[in-house]
């Protein structure tokens, strides 16, 4: 008989066992001793959990329940390429074709980029508290969504578009100006575009630019910096600086709806470790979650909305049985 | 050394859609069939065991690289492949383009895929992993709730899940069960 049946059956168990909610750290670890055993049970699991996780798409599709799914408009596909992602990861990221109306983009010289606004429009400066968020609208038709805990400074007119986030992270809906490139200033990066729809978030020097539709162009603001070397990002990159390094990756239009989800007043995880998403949590309330221990690792999915945290912990408490210790400055989290 | 995570999302991104091709190749060049899934699972493996230094940058050449690689070892081994069969294995690489290229299928497609997978499935069963993953009840609550037993559940949802995948990865969906008991009792090796 075969093999390949046998192992398939046991992996196939082992999954299942998994999503028991009598799951403890011992079976954990003994799944841990048997995928180690042998590189075929480790695959073998893997192309079962695929298949898992690939069925478990459809609940989220199905469910008529709450706003798990983050409409975003201007996706030419339907509504299923907005269900969460694994449909696209299977295969080779289906990043869908340019919307028809695609930007110029012109490369800037650096003399054009003043470090901070000198002349010109006046400087008008938004902010939002922790568990904010804003629309601003600019006086060239530009529209300006501002998230939690985000400062920007904008001097816009008819003849001159410059922004600067100086903290915090913002989306941005330019109007179409070929002849006045939309510039905007994020630490030590430089954006530039036509009209197009894409979001920057700057914690210090740490950017990160995601293009929702259109193309942008990225410069650094350093001597080395030079527009032809400049990445251009088109429709679903994400561009992500620290410091020196940059990393420009292609997402898969779902993960931009996971990306874009604090639009709606939600966050969206997919397979995140716990520690991570309590940092995104963190950005919009004031009662922080502290995760301590193997807890901090464990990966979750799923759409919550980002002012309930104390509704999340409690979720980690039902669902995965961690220990949640509700203060009322912090949540601590443990397992 | 690439981690476990990266490597599962490359085996979802960039191997496992390729397995209706590679299920062909190993079928087109191998006599017995009962051995197919076998090497292909042995060929996944050995995969996973090189790419874990580096992730080649052709996932496609790579695959069938190494699958190639396995089925001369496995002939050479002896007792089931022709040798001439290995000459005609070994004589070039492999050309990744003659094998027939599947179509990337979009979201929607892949949803019908799924949905047209479970479809095939017994109804029984069907039900059961219904409940089971898109209701997301425990096993015992689905045995409570259709008045059989909890192992009975789990191997039903065993059984469809290996069907579900099968079809989904370009296989009929007809998976035999193993005939070792051990498996059935959940016990691991």
């Amino acid at each position: 008989m075969s093999k390949a049946a046998l192992r398939e059956e046991i992996a196939t168990r082992w999954l299942l066992r998994q999503s028991e909610p009598d799951w403890t750290d011992a079976d954990a670890s003994e799944l841990e001793a048997w995928l180690e055993a042998e590189p075929e049970n480790k695959v073998t699991f893997w192309r079962m959990e695929m298949g898992w996780q690939e069925l478990g798409r459809m609940a989220a599709l199905r469910a008529p329940t709450p706003p798990s799914r983050v409409p975003v408009e201007n996706f030419s596909e339907g509504e299923f390429e907005g269900g969460r992602g694994l449909l696209r990861r299977w295969w080779p990221a289906g990043i869908t074709a340019l919307a028809a109306s695609i930007a110029l983009v012109l490369a800037v010289p650096q003399f054009m980029q003043p470090k901070a606004p000198t002349a010109g429009p006046a400087i008008a400066s938004y902010a939002t508290e922790v568990g904010g968020r804003e629309t601003i609208p600019l006086a060239d038709g530009t529209k300006v969504e501002l998230n939690t805990a985000s400062k920007l400074r904008a001097a816009v007119a008819a003849n001159s578009r410059e922004v600067w986030l100086d903290d915090g992270e913002a989306y941005f809906e330019v109007a179409h100006d070929p002849n006045h490139p939309f510039i905007v200033h994020a630490g030590p990066k430089t954006v530039t575009v036509l009209g197009t729809k894409f979001t920057v978030r700057r914690n210090g020097d740490n950017i990160e630019v995601t293009v929702v539709e259109g193309r942008v162009r990225v410069t650094g603001s350093g001597p080395a910096a030079t527009a032809t070397s400049a990445p251009v990002l088109t429709r679903g990159a994400v561009l992500t600086a620290q410091g020196d390094s940059t990393l420009v990756a292609a997402k898969a239009v779902t993960d931009l709806a996971d990306r874009l989800a604090w639009r709606q007043g939600m966050l969206s995880f997919d397979q995140i470790p716990l520690g991570q998403a309590a940092g995104e949590f963190n950005r919009y309330n004031r009662r922080k979650l502290v995760v301590t221990g193997n807890a901090a690792g464990m990966r979750i999915e799923g759409s919550f909305r980002a002012e309930n945290v104390e509704a999340f912990a409690k979720l980690l408490e039902r669902a995965c049985g961690l220990r949640v210790e509700m203060g009322t400055d912090e949540i601590r989290i443990s397992d | 050394m690439i981690d476990d995570g990266t490597l599962k999302h490359w085996f979802f991104r960039e191997i496992f859609p390729l397995e209706p091709m590679l299920t062909r190749y190993i079928r087109r060049n191998w006599r017995d069939e009962d051995e197919v899934s076998d090497l292909r699972q042995e060929i996944y493996a050995k995969v996973y065991s090189s790419a874990r230094g580096a992730l080649p940058l052709n996932p496609k050449a790579f695959l069938f690289t190494v699958a190639r690689n396995h089925l001369i070892n496995q002939s050479r081994k002896g007792h089931v492949v022709s040798l001439d069969l290995v000459a005609d294995l070994g004589a070039s690489p492999v050309m990744v383009e003659d094998v027939t290229p599947e179509r990337v299928a979009t979201g929607r497609e892949e949803l019908r895929r799924v949905q047209a997978g479970l479809e095939q499935l017994p109804p029984r069963c069907r039900e059961i992993v219904v409940l089971r993953r898109i209701e997301g009840l425990s096993a015992a609550e689905v045995a409570d709730r259709m008045g059989i037993a909890r192992n009975t559940v789990d191997q039903q949802v065993v059984h469809g899940m290996r069907a579900l995948v099968d079809f989904m990865l370009g296989g009929t969906g007809k998976v035999r069960r193993p005939a070792s008991r051990r498996a059935a009792s959940g016990e691991s090796e």
